[in-house]
Protein backbone atom coordinates (compact mmCIF):
# COMPACT_ATOMS: atom_id res chain seq x y z
CA UNK A 1 0.00 0.00 0.00
CA UNK A 2 0.85 3.72 -0.82
CA UNK A 3 2.30 6.22 2.05
CA UNK A 4 -1.39 6.89 3.27
CA UNK A 5 -0.57 10.36 4.39
CA UNK A 6 -1.11 10.97 0.83
CA UNK A 7 -4.62 9.82 0.79
CA UNK A 8 -7.20 11.97 1.74
CA UNK A 9 -9.71 8.89 1.66
CA UNK A 10 -8.95 5.40 2.07
CA UNK A 11 -11.44 3.02 0.84
CA UNK A 12 -9.92 -1.12 2.32
CA UNK A 13 -11.98 -3.79 0.71
CA UNK A 14 -15.51 -2.19 1.40
CA UNK A 15 -18.56 -4.66 0.83
CA UNK A 16 -21.71 -3.21 1.11
CA UNK A 17 -24.98 -5.69 1.47
CA UNK A 18 -28.75 -4.68 1.87
CA UNK A 19 -31.10 -7.10 3.76
CA UNK A 20 -34.59 -7.12 1.08
CA UNK A 21 -37.45 -8.90 0.74
CA UNK A 22 -35.88 -11.93 -1.80
CA UNK A 23 -32.66 -11.94 0.55
CA UNK A 24 -29.82 -10.41 1.60
CA UNK A 25 -28.61 -8.47 -1.69
CA UNK A 26 -24.72 -7.24 -1.81
CA UNK A 27 -24.31 -4.32 -3.89
CA UNK A 28 -20.64 -3.66 -3.19
CA UNK A 29 -18.08 -6.26 -3.49
CA UNK A 30 -14.35 -6.02 -2.28
CA UNK A 31 -13.87 -2.46 -3.53
CA UNK A 32 -10.34 -0.63 -2.58
CA UNK A 33 -9.54 2.18 -4.23
CA UNK A 34 -7.56 5.42 -2.41
CA UNK A 35 -8.45 9.13 -3.38
CA UNK A 36 -4.96 11.82 -3.77
CA UNK A 37 -4.84 14.64 -1.48
CA UNK A 38 -6.23 17.28 -4.27
CA UNK A 39 -7.32 15.01 -6.82
CA UNK A 40 -10.94 15.25 -8.42
CA UNK A 41 -11.91 12.21 -8.58
CA UNK A 42 -15.14 10.65 -10.39
CA UNK A 43 -17.19 7.71 -9.65
CA UNK A 44 -19.07 6.43 -12.70
CA UNK A 45 -20.90 3.32 -13.98
CA UNK A 46 -23.93 1.84 -14.91
CA UNK A 47 -26.94 3.33 -13.25
CA UNK A 48 -28.26 1.01 -10.55
CA UNK A 49 -24.66 -0.13 -9.98
CA UNK A 50 -24.20 1.29 -6.52
CA UNK A 51 -22.38 4.78 -6.97
CA UNK A 52 -24.71 6.73 -4.55
CA UNK A 53 -24.34 3.44 -2.01
CA UNK A 54 -20.30 4.00 -2.83
CA UNK A 55 -20.54 7.79 -2.03
CA UNK A 56 -23.04 7.18 1.04
CA UNK A 57 -20.43 5.24 2.26
CA UNK A 58 -17.99 7.54 1.63
CA UNK A 59 -20.18 10.43 3.76
CA UNK A 60 -20.69 8.48 6.56
CA UNK A 61 -24.36 8.46 6.35
CA UNK A 62 -24.15 4.43 6.10
CA UNK A 63 -21.53 2.04 7.37
CA UNK A 64 -19.99 -0.88 4.89
CA UNK A 65 -20.63 -4.40 5.76
CA UNK A 66 -17.54 -5.75 5.53
CA UNK A 67 -14.09 -3.69 4.99
CA UNK A 68 -13.07 0.13 6.31
CA UNK A 69 -13.26 3.50 4.96
CA UNK A 70 -10.55 6.29 6.63
CA UNK A 71 -10.68 9.64 5.99
CA UNK A 72 -7.00 11.27 6.77
CA UNK A 73 -6.28 8.09 8.67
CA UNK A 74 -9.32 8.21 10.87
CA UNK A 75 -12.06 5.52 10.10
CA UNK A 76 -15.06 6.87 9.44
CA UNK A 77 -17.67 6.94 12.05
CA UNK A 78 -20.50 8.99 10.91
CA UNK A 79 -19.85 11.82 8.82
CA UNK A 80 -16.47 13.55 8.75
CA UNK A 81 -14.88 16.84 9.85
CA UNK A 82 -13.54 18.67 6.72
CA UNK A 83 -16.02 16.68 4.64
CA UNK A 84 -19.23 18.82 2.43
CA UNK A 85 -21.57 16.87 0.65
CA UNK A 86 -23.92 18.16 -1.91
CA UNK A 87 -26.58 15.86 -2.95
CA UNK A 88 -28.19 15.14 -6.23
CA UNK A 89 -31.50 16.93 -5.18
CA UNK A 90 -31.15 20.24 -4.46
CA UNK A 91 -34.59 21.43 -4.36
CA UNK A 92 -34.92 18.85 -1.42
CA UNK A 93 -31.36 19.42 0.41
CA UNK A 94 -32.04 23.34 0.85
CA UNK A 95 -34.44 23.98 3.57
CA UNK A 96 -37.46 26.00 2.09
CA UNK A 97 -38.04 28.18 5.33
CA UNK A 98 -34.53 29.54 5.20
CA UNK A 99 -33.18 32.47 3.49
CA UNK A 100 -30.26 31.54 0.94
CA UNK A 101 -27.67 33.16 3.70
CA UNK A 102 -29.63 31.35 6.64
CA UNK A 103 -29.42 28.18 4.69
CA UNK A 104 -25.22 28.66 4.00
CA UNK A 105 -24.82 29.43 7.47
CA UNK A 106 -26.84 26.80 8.79
CA UNK A 107 -23.27 24.01 8.84
CA UNK A 108 -21.32 26.61 10.63
CA UNK A 109 -23.74 26.31 13.57
CA UNK A 110 -21.28 24.57 15.25
CA UNK A 111 -18.01 26.23 13.23
CA UNK A 112 -17.82 28.13 16.82
CA UNK A 113 -17.38 30.90 14.46
CA UNK A 114 -18.45 34.43 15.43
CA UNK A 115 -21.61 35.94 14.13
CA UNK A 116 -20.08 38.72 12.26
CA UNK A 117 -17.29 35.90 10.95
CA UNK A 118 -20.13 33.94 9.99
CA UNK A 119 -21.50 36.50 8.10
CA UNK A 120 -17.98 37.49 5.87
CA UNK A 121 -18.25 33.43 5.19
CA UNK A 122 -21.62 33.55 3.93
CA UNK A 123 -21.00 36.47 1.85
CA UNK A 124 -17.64 34.88 0.43
CA UNK A 125 -19.55 31.84 -0.43
CA UNK A 126 -22.05 33.72 -2.45
CA UNK A 127 -20.05 35.47 -4.04
CA UNK A 128 -17.52 32.82 -5.36
CA UNK A 129 -20.63 30.97 -6.51
CA UNK A 130 -21.06 34.35 -8.63
CA UNK A 131 -25.32 34.35 -6.10
CA UNK A 132 -24.15 37.57 -4.22
CA UNK A 133 -27.40 39.63 -4.31
CA UNK A 134 -29.44 36.32 -3.48
CA UNK A 135 -28.79 36.06 0.34
CA UNK A 136 -32.17 37.40 1.00
CA UNK A 137 -34.15 35.34 -1.29
CA UNK A 138 -35.74 31.79 -0.46
CA UNK A 139 -34.22 28.93 -2.40
CA UNK A 140 -37.21 27.82 -4.13
CA UNK A 141 -37.67 31.65 -5.55
CA UNK A 142 -34.72 30.34 -7.69
CA UNK A 143 -33.76 28.50 -10.48
CA UNK A 144 -32.71 25.20 -10.56
CA UNK A 145 -28.96 25.99 -11.54
CA UNK A 146 -29.12 29.30 -8.72
CA UNK A 147 -30.40 26.73 -6.44
CA UNK A 148 -27.56 24.42 -6.90
CA UNK A 149 -24.94 27.05 -6.80
CA UNK A 150 -27.04 27.87 -3.30
CA UNK A 151 -25.91 24.42 -2.38
CA UNK A 152 -22.22 24.41 -3.67
CA UNK A 153 -21.96 28.18 -1.81
CA UNK A 154 -23.19 26.08 1.70
CA UNK A 155 -20.89 23.35 1.10
CA UNK A 156 -17.88 25.44 0.53
CA UNK A 157 -18.99 28.30 3.79
CA UNK A 158 -17.23 25.44 6.53
CA UNK A 159 -14.30 25.58 4.07
CA UNK A 160 -13.79 21.65 3.93
CA UNK A 161 -11.05 19.89 2.53
CA UNK A 162 -13.04 17.39 0.77
CA UNK A 163 -16.17 18.12 -1.27
CA UNK A 164 -18.61 14.94 -2.21
CA UNK A 165 -21.10 15.29 -4.77
CA UNK A 166 -23.98 13.01 -5.65
CA UNK A 167 -24.73 13.99 -9.15
CA UNK A 168 -24.78 17.08 -8.33
CA UNK A 169 -25.57 18.28 -11.85
CA UNK A 170 -28.62 16.19 -12.48
CA UNK A 171 -31.14 18.11 -13.30
CA UNK A 172 -30.09 20.94 -14.41
CA UNK A 173 -29.92 22.20 -18.61
CA UNK A 174 -26.84 21.96 -20.47
CA UNK A 175 -25.77 25.45 -20.64
CA UNK A 176 -26.50 25.58 -16.47
CA UNK A 177 -24.51 21.99 -16.31
CA UNK A 178 -21.39 23.71 -18.09
CA UNK A 179 -21.67 27.01 -16.00
CA UNK A 180 -21.54 24.95 -12.95
CA UNK A 181 -19.07 22.36 -13.76
CA UNK A 182 -16.72 25.36 -14.57
CA UNK A 183 -17.63 26.70 -11.13
CA UNK A 184 -17.02 23.64 -9.35
CA UNK A 185 -13.29 23.57 -11.22
CA UNK A 186 -12.89 27.35 -9.97
CA UNK A 187 -14.24 26.60 -6.36
CA UNK A 188 -11.18 23.48 -6.36
CA UNK A 189 -8.56 25.41 -7.90
CA UNK A 190 -9.31 28.38 -5.40
CA UNK A 191 -9.49 26.44 -1.76
CA UNK A 192 -7.81 23.59 -3.22
CA UNK A 193 -9.98 21.11 -2.41
CA UNK A 194 -10.32 17.10 -2.63
CA UNK A 195 -13.10 16.23 -4.56
CA UNK A 196 -15.36 13.07 -5.49
CA UNK A 197 -18.39 12.74 -7.68
CA UNK A 198 -20.94 10.64 -8.69
CA UNK A 199 -22.01 11.14 -12.13
CA UNK A 200 -23.03 9.19 -15.23
CA UNK A 201 -22.03 11.40 -17.86
CA UNK A 202 -19.19 10.66 -19.18
CA UNK A 203 -18.06 13.79 -20.72
CA UNK A 204 -18.29 15.20 -17.50
CA UNK A 205 -16.10 12.53 -15.69
CA UNK A 206 -13.93 13.30 -18.22
CA UNK A 207 -13.85 16.96 -18.07
CA UNK A 208 -13.58 17.51 -14.69
CA UNK A 209 -11.35 14.75 -13.27
CA UNK A 210 -7.83 13.74 -12.06
CA UNK A 211 -9.13 9.84 -12.11
CA UNK A 212 -12.26 8.12 -12.89
CA UNK A 213 -13.46 4.92 -11.54
CA UNK A 214 -15.63 2.89 -13.22
CA UNK A 215 -17.81 0.42 -10.71
CA UNK A 216 -19.24 -2.97 -13.06
CA UNK A 217 -20.59 -5.53 -12.07
CA UNK A 218 -23.75 -7.47 -9.76
CA UNK A 219 -21.88 -6.70 -6.96
CA UNK A 220 -20.07 -4.23 -8.17
CA UNK A 221 -16.53 -4.11 -8.03
CA UNK A 222 -14.19 -1.70 -9.61
CA UNK A 223 -13.02 -2.47 -12.83
CA UNK A 224 -10.75 -0.01 -13.78
CA UNK A 225 -8.94 3.38 -12.96
CA UNK A 226 -8.70 5.60 -15.47
CA UNK A 227 -6.14 8.72 -15.03
CA UNK A 228 -6.91 11.87 -17.38
CA UNK A 229 -3.87 13.39 -18.12
CA UNK A 230 -5.39 16.58 -19.88
CA UNK A 231 -3.65 19.72 -18.15
CA UNK A 232 -5.12 22.04 -15.91
CA UNK A 233 -6.91 24.47 -16.41
CA UNK A 234 -9.68 23.29 -18.40
CA UNK A 235 -12.13 24.83 -20.51
CA UNK A 236 -15.25 23.79 -22.22
CA UNK A 237 -13.34 24.61 -25.92
CA UNK A 238 -9.99 23.75 -25.50
CA UNK A 239 -9.71 20.76 -23.27
CA UNK A 240 -13.29 18.75 -25.10
CA UNK A 241 -10.88 18.94 -27.96
CA UNK A 242 -7.87 18.17 -26.66
CA UNK A 243 -7.02 14.70 -29.05
CA UNK A 244 -6.98 12.57 -25.26
CA UNK A 245 -10.24 13.61 -24.66
CA UNK A 246 -12.07 11.77 -27.04
CA UNK A 247 -10.09 8.63 -26.63
CA UNK A 248 -10.17 8.62 -22.77
CA UNK A 249 -14.47 8.76 -23.12
CA UNK A 250 -14.52 6.66 -25.87
CA UNK A 251 -12.51 4.29 -23.39
CA UNK A 252 -14.61 5.45 -20.32
CA UNK A 253 -17.40 4.61 -22.37
CA UNK A 254 -16.48 1.35 -23.35
CA UNK A 255 -15.81 0.28 -19.58
CA UNK A 256 -18.70 1.50 -18.32
CA UNK A 257 -21.28 -0.48 -21.31
CA UNK A 258 -19.24 -3.88 -21.06
CA UNK A 259 -17.69 -3.47 -24.54
CA UNK A 260 -13.49 -3.87 -22.96
CA UNK B 1 -56.99 50.90 -10.86
CA UNK B 2 -56.77 47.41 -12.37
CA UNK B 3 -55.82 46.54 -8.85
CA UNK B 4 -59.05 48.56 -6.99
CA UNK B 5 -61.18 46.61 -9.53
CA UNK B 6 -59.90 43.25 -8.37
CA UNK B 7 -60.67 43.81 -4.96
CA UNK B 8 -64.28 44.74 -5.59
CA UNK B 9 -64.62 41.82 -7.59
CA UNK B 10 -63.14 39.06 -5.19
CA UNK B 11 -65.69 41.23 -2.84
CA UNK B 12 -68.96 40.99 -5.06
CA UNK B 13 -67.98 37.29 -5.19
CA UNK B 14 -67.60 36.26 -1.84
CA UNK B 15 -70.33 38.76 -0.91
CA UNK B 16 -73.30 38.16 -3.03
CA UNK B 17 -74.34 34.81 -1.33
CA UNK B 18 -74.67 36.25 2.36
CA UNK B 19 -75.98 39.16 1.58
CA UNK B 20 -78.48 37.31 -0.65
CA UNK B 21 -79.69 35.34 2.15
CA UNK B 22 -79.74 38.28 4.98
CA UNK B 23 -82.27 39.66 2.36
CA UNK B 24 -83.94 36.77 1.89
CA UNK B 25 -84.11 36.28 5.81
CA UNK B 26 -85.33 40.11 6.76
CA UNK B 27 -87.99 39.36 3.72
CA UNK B 28 -88.92 36.07 4.37
CA UNK B 29 -89.64 36.67 8.22
CA UNK B 30 -90.70 40.31 8.16
CA UNK B 31 -94.88 39.41 8.97
CA UNK B 32 -93.48 36.04 11.05
CA UNK B 33 -96.00 34.92 13.86
CA UNK B 34 -94.28 31.75 14.80
CA UNK B 35 -92.24 32.77 17.95
CA UNK B 36 -89.64 30.23 17.02
CA UNK B 37 -88.59 32.58 13.97
CA UNK B 38 -89.08 35.53 14.84
CA UNK B 39 -88.70 38.81 12.40
CA UNK B 40 -85.46 39.20 11.49
CA UNK B 41 -85.86 43.20 12.47
CA UNK B 42 -86.52 42.13 15.63
CA UNK B 43 -83.66 40.00 16.21
CA UNK B 44 -81.30 43.08 15.03
CA UNK B 45 -83.35 45.38 17.41
CA UNK B 46 -82.33 43.21 20.32
CA UNK B 47 -78.81 42.26 19.45
CA UNK B 48 -78.11 45.78 18.43
CA UNK B 49 -79.14 46.54 22.21
CA UNK B 50 -77.52 43.59 23.41
CA UNK B 51 -73.61 43.24 21.86
CA UNK B 52 -73.31 46.96 20.93
CA UNK B 53 -71.90 46.48 23.80
CA UNK B 54 -74.07 46.68 26.79
CA UNK B 55 -73.55 42.26 27.49
CA UNK B 56 -70.15 41.90 25.71
CA UNK B 57 -68.26 42.52 29.14
CA UNK B 58 -70.29 40.13 31.39
CA UNK B 59 -70.94 37.35 28.34
CA UNK B 60 -68.18 37.87 25.80
CA UNK B 61 -65.10 38.51 27.60
CA UNK B 62 -65.12 35.60 30.13
CA UNK B 63 -65.86 32.83 26.74
CA UNK B 64 -62.79 34.83 25.04
CA UNK B 65 -60.86 34.52 28.18
CA UNK B 66 -61.34 31.18 28.73
CA UNK B 67 -60.96 29.97 25.34
CA UNK B 68 -57.78 31.54 24.82
CA UNK B 69 -56.32 30.43 28.04
CA UNK B 70 -57.44 27.26 27.52
CA UNK B 71 -55.74 26.94 23.61
CA UNK B 72 -52.92 28.58 25.05
CA UNK B 73 -52.35 25.83 27.41
CA UNK B 74 -53.06 23.27 24.31
CA UNK B 75 -50.59 24.61 22.43
CA UNK B 76 -47.68 24.30 24.78
CA UNK B 77 -48.91 20.65 25.97
CA UNK B 78 -49.22 19.61 22.29
CA UNK B 79 -46.44 21.15 20.49
CA UNK B 80 -44.27 20.45 23.95
CA UNK B 81 -45.07 17.17 24.16
CA UNK B 82 -45.61 16.35 20.38
CA UNK B 83 -42.02 17.30 19.54
CA UNK B 84 -40.38 14.77 22.37
CA UNK B 85 -42.38 12.20 21.05
CA UNK B 86 -42.47 12.87 17.26
CA UNK B 87 -38.37 12.56 17.70
CA UNK B 88 -37.94 9.67 19.57
CA UNK B 89 -39.59 6.66 17.83
CA UNK B 90 -40.03 4.25 20.83
CA UNK B 91 -41.79 7.29 22.66
CA UNK B 92 -44.47 7.90 20.36
CA UNK B 93 -44.67 3.70 20.07
CA UNK B 94 -45.50 3.45 23.74
CA UNK B 95 -47.92 6.40 23.81
CA UNK B 96 -49.45 5.95 20.87
CA UNK B 97 -52.75 3.77 21.92
CA UNK B 98 -53.51 5.77 24.70
CA UNK B 99 -53.65 8.81 23.10
CA UNK B 100 -55.64 7.31 20.15
CA UNK B 101 -58.15 6.17 23.12
CA UNK B 102 -58.00 9.48 25.13
CA UNK B 103 -58.80 11.24 21.30
CA UNK B 104 -61.77 8.86 20.74
CA UNK B 105 -63.40 10.59 23.10
CA UNK B 106 -65.82 13.22 22.24
CA UNK B 107 -64.21 16.18 23.90
CA UNK B 108 -68.10 17.52 25.53
CA UNK B 109 -68.19 13.70 27.24
CA UNK B 110 -65.53 15.21 29.39
CA UNK B 111 -66.86 18.18 30.91
CA UNK B 112 -69.02 16.54 33.51
CA UNK B 113 -66.15 14.65 34.55
CA UNK B 114 -63.72 18.04 34.69
CA UNK B 115 -66.95 19.29 36.76
CA UNK B 116 -66.46 16.62 38.90
CA UNK B 117 -62.96 17.10 39.50
CA UNK B 118 -62.85 20.70 39.33
CA UNK B 119 -66.42 22.20 40.12
CA UNK B 120 -67.98 24.76 38.03
CA UNK B 121 -65.51 27.45 38.37
CA UNK B 122 -63.65 29.05 34.96
CA UNK B 123 -61.29 26.47 36.37
CA UNK B 124 -63.14 23.55 34.80
CA UNK B 125 -63.81 25.56 31.64
CA UNK B 126 -60.50 26.12 31.08
CA UNK B 127 -59.14 22.16 31.65
CA UNK B 128 -61.54 21.24 29.86
CA UNK B 129 -61.20 23.51 26.66
CA UNK B 130 -56.97 22.66 26.94
CA UNK B 131 -57.51 18.95 27.23
CA UNK B 132 -59.92 18.52 24.13
CA UNK B 133 -57.92 21.16 21.93
CA UNK B 134 -54.06 19.84 23.39
CA UNK B 135 -54.81 16.22 21.08
CA UNK B 136 -55.26 17.13 17.49
CA UNK B 137 -52.07 19.10 18.29
CA UNK B 138 -50.43 16.36 19.89
CA UNK B 139 -51.03 14.01 16.97
CA UNK B 140 -50.44 16.17 14.25
CA UNK B 141 -47.10 17.45 15.94
CA UNK B 142 -45.82 13.97 16.15
CA UNK B 143 -47.16 13.42 12.91
CA UNK B 144 -44.72 16.46 11.50
CA UNK B 145 -42.01 15.91 13.60
CA UNK B 146 -41.90 12.33 12.67
CA UNK B 147 -41.96 12.41 9.00
CA UNK B 148 -39.47 14.99 8.21
CA UNK B 149 -37.80 14.63 4.48
CA UNK B 150 -35.05 11.95 4.62
CA UNK B 151 -32.69 14.08 2.12
CA UNK B 152 -32.51 17.10 4.54
CA UNK B 153 -32.16 14.41 7.57
CA UNK B 154 -29.04 13.63 5.77
CA UNK B 155 -28.25 17.08 4.92
CA UNK B 156 -28.38 18.07 8.26
CA UNK B 157 -26.31 14.95 9.73
CA UNK B 158 -23.49 16.15 6.97
CA UNK B 159 -22.90 19.37 8.83
CA UNK B 160 -22.47 17.47 12.14
CA UNK B 161 -25.19 19.39 14.12
CA UNK B 162 -26.08 17.50 16.90
CA UNK B 163 -29.21 15.88 17.29
CA UNK B 164 -30.39 18.82 19.24
CA UNK B 165 -29.79 21.12 16.86
CA UNK B 166 -31.55 18.59 14.12
CA UNK B 167 -34.33 18.64 16.16
CA UNK B 168 -34.56 22.49 16.16
CA UNK B 169 -33.13 23.81 13.26
CA UNK B 170 -35.15 20.98 10.51
CA UNK B 171 -37.68 18.80 12.38
CA UNK B 172 -39.77 20.87 13.86
CA UNK B 173 -39.64 24.14 11.03
CA UNK B 174 -40.33 21.10 8.57
CA UNK B 175 -43.51 20.35 10.45
CA UNK B 176 -44.54 23.67 10.80
CA UNK B 177 -47.38 23.27 7.84
CA UNK B 178 -48.43 20.04 9.93
CA UNK B 179 -48.65 21.45 13.23
CA UNK B 180 -50.83 24.34 12.12
CA UNK B 181 -53.26 21.58 10.08
CA UNK B 182 -53.81 20.47 13.78
CA UNK B 183 -53.36 24.24 15.57
CA UNK B 184 -56.61 24.97 13.18
CA UNK B 185 -59.01 21.52 14.27
CA UNK B 186 -57.82 22.11 17.72
CA UNK B 187 -58.67 25.76 17.95
CA UNK B 188 -62.35 24.89 16.19
CA UNK B 189 -62.70 22.19 19.24
CA UNK B 190 -61.54 24.84 21.69
CA UNK B 191 -64.60 26.79 20.69
CA UNK B 192 -67.40 24.08 21.01
CA UNK B 193 -66.04 23.17 24.39
CA UNK B 194 -65.98 26.86 25.19
CA UNK B 195 -69.73 27.14 24.78
CA UNK B 196 -70.51 23.97 25.46
CA UNK B 197 -69.03 24.10 29.06
CA UNK B 198 -70.93 27.21 29.83
CA UNK B 199 -73.92 25.30 29.37
CA UNK B 200 -73.52 23.76 32.91
CA UNK B 201 -73.42 25.49 35.77
CA UNK B 202 -72.56 29.08 34.65
CA UNK B 203 -74.42 32.38 34.83
CA UNK B 204 -71.45 34.54 32.06
CA UNK B 205 -70.79 33.51 28.66
CA UNK B 206 -72.53 32.93 25.18
CA UNK B 207 -73.27 29.38 26.00
CA UNK B 208 -74.77 30.18 29.64
CA UNK B 209 -76.92 33.32 27.80
CA UNK B 210 -78.24 31.29 24.80
CA UNK B 211 -79.09 28.02 27.31
CA UNK B 212 -80.75 30.63 29.92
CA UNK B 213 -82.71 32.72 26.68
CA UNK B 214 -84.18 29.75 25.70
CA UNK B 215 -84.92 28.49 29.14
CA UNK B 216 -86.73 31.87 29.76
CA UNK B 217 -88.36 31.38 26.17
CA UNK B 218 -86.51 34.79 25.07
CA UNK B 219 -86.17 33.44 21.28
CA UNK B 220 -85.07 36.93 20.38
CA UNK B 221 -82.44 36.63 22.66
CA UNK B 222 -81.59 33.16 21.87
CA UNK B 223 -81.37 34.17 18.29
CA UNK B 224 -79.13 37.07 18.63
CA UNK B 225 -76.47 35.06 20.70
CA UNK B 226 -76.14 32.25 17.77
CA UNK B 227 -75.56 34.81 15.89
CA UNK B 228 -72.94 36.66 17.40
CA UNK B 229 -71.38 32.72 17.72
CA UNK B 230 -71.60 32.86 14.33
CA UNK B 231 -69.71 36.10 14.03
CA UNK B 232 -67.18 35.51 16.43
CA UNK B 233 -66.44 31.97 14.71
CA UNK B 234 -65.67 33.27 11.71
CA UNK B 235 -63.28 36.05 13.10
CA UNK B 236 -61.46 33.38 15.00
CA UNK B 237 -60.73 31.92 11.87
CA UNK B 238 -59.99 34.74 9.88
CA UNK B 239 -57.76 35.78 12.53
CA UNK B 240 -55.88 32.13 12.33
CA UNK B 241 -55.72 32.38 9.02
CA UNK B 242 -54.17 35.59 8.60
CA UNK B 243 -51.68 34.07 11.35
CA UNK B 244 -50.86 31.21 9.39
CA UNK B 245 -50.28 32.93 6.08
CA UNK B 246 -47.54 34.68 8.07
CA UNK B 247 -45.99 32.16 9.60
CA UNK B 248 -45.72 30.12 6.84
CA UNK B 249 -45.08 32.11 4.11
CA UNK B 250 -42.37 30.04 2.71
CA UNK B 251 -44.97 27.43 2.45
CA UNK B 252 -47.51 28.82 0.66
CA UNK B 253 -45.12 30.64 -1.49
CA UNK B 254 -43.36 27.46 -2.79
CA UNK B 255 -46.80 25.89 -2.69
CA UNK B 256 -47.26 28.64 -5.32
CA UNK B 257 -44.58 27.99 -7.81
CA UNK B 258 -44.48 24.76 -7.65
Amino acid sequence: MEKSVNNAITIDSVSMEYQTAGGTKRVLHDVSYQVSEGHFVSIVGPSGVGKTTLLRLLTGLATPTNGSIAVRGQELHGPPQGMAVVLQDYTRSLMPWLTVAKNIALPLKRSGLSKSEVAERVMSSLEEVGLSGSGRSYPWQLSGGMQQRVSIARAIASRPSILVMDEPFASVDAQTRFDLEDLVLKVRADFDITTLMVTHDIDEAVYLSDEIVVLRGSPAEVREVVSINIPFPRSQVASRNDPQFAHLRTHVYALVRGLE
Amino acid sequence: MRRAWRWVIAIAVAGWLPVFFIAWWWHASANSKNPYFPPLSKIWTEFKANWIFTLVPVHVVPSLINLFVGFAIAIVLGIGAGTLLGASRTGARYTEPLIDFIRSIPPVALVPIFILLLGLDAKMRIASIAFSATFPILLATIEGVRHTNPVLLETAQTFRLTNQQILWRVRVPYAKPTIFAGLQVGLQIAFVVTIASEYLGSGFGLGAFTLNATDSFLIVDAWTGVILLGVLGYALSLVFDAVERVSLRWYYGQKKLA
